[in-house]
């Protein structure tokens, strides 16, 4: 089983919106490749991601805003921030670097 | 051959062509122009845009001189699901991200989102725009609706999330 299998994910833009509907899309594509079922797999807002990223395994966003989970790292939360949100290259690799990734 | 976003654009009349512009404000305001006249958004959906962009930073602005403006999903002023396209001869400025790097953009997309699984759809195509850098350079010299038609046959946008 893979390792991030069941596995909590929450992508954030500030509106929910735009970009982190892309993020996801971006996300379901590099879980496919590796063959990982996440247990969940949330998009929201920057003020909804902010309290409820603790709840969470891993958090996916734009690079400028991940330090706005820095409460939530420290409670154990993965965060990845990302130039390219398109990307699936990138967020695979920041994925690997994180860990995450073998 | 379901109607793709870019015919959808055209159809509707949602596109706008402008040489340059005073502000990004500016551009976020005319690329919203076509989408109030025939009733997509109301006239103050832009400054909802705008008021977001000023207190989160140009995080709108990806590579490749694209924009993609937008607020909320189902956002008070966004009465149906459209993309509202506006091509800027010259520079954008929306000045500089965390690291220092400009934010130039001389195409915008701009979003109303209503209906979800429409505005998921216009998501997911708008992203196969968006990496397909030839497409975008023949959408940033195009002047007529025409154009952008001929520009999606030229370079048909891919499904970067297909295997």
């Amino acid at each position: 089983m893979a390792k991030l299998d069941n596995k909590k994910f929450m992508v954030c833009c500030a509106n929910g919106a735009g970009s982190s509907l892309m993020m996801k899309m971006t996300l379901q594509k590099v879980l496919t490749k590796y063959g990982i079922k996440p247990g969940a797999l949330h998009h929201c807002s920057l003020s909804e991601g902010k309290s409820a990223a603790p709840g969470y395994d891993i958090v996916l966003c734009a690079r400028n805003f991940a330090k706005m989970f820095d409460d939530a790292a420290k409670k154990g939360t993965t965060v990845i921030g990302l130039k390219n949100i398109m990307s699936a290259p990138e967020m695979e690799q920041a994925m690997k670097d994180a860990g995450l990734l073998d | 051959m379901a109607e793709s976003i870019l015919q959808k654009i055209v159809r509707r009349g949602h596109y706008k062509f402008v040489d340059r512009v005073d502000s990004w404000q500016e551009a976020v305001r005319l690329s919203t122009e076509s989408l109030v006249e025939t009733g997509y958004v109301s006239e103050n959906y832009y400054q909802q845009i705008v008021d977001c962009i000023t207190k989160y930073g140009p995080y709108v602005v990806f590579e490749h001189y694209v924009a993609m403006p937008h607020s909320q999903e189902g956002a008070e002023g966004a009465h149906k699901t459209a993309v509202g396209f506006l091509r800027v001869k010259e520079d954008v400025d929306f000045g500089k991200d965390e690291d220092g790097e400009d934010k130039i953009a001389r195409l915008f997309f701009t979003l109303a989102a209503a209906n979800p699984d429409e505005h998921l759809d216009n998501i997911n195509q708008l992203m196969n725009i968006f990496c397909n850098e030839e497409l975008l350079d023949a959408l940033m010299a195009a002047e007529t609706p025409e154009d952008i038609l001929q520009a999606e046959k030229d370079f048909p946008p891919e499904d970067i999330l297909a295997d």
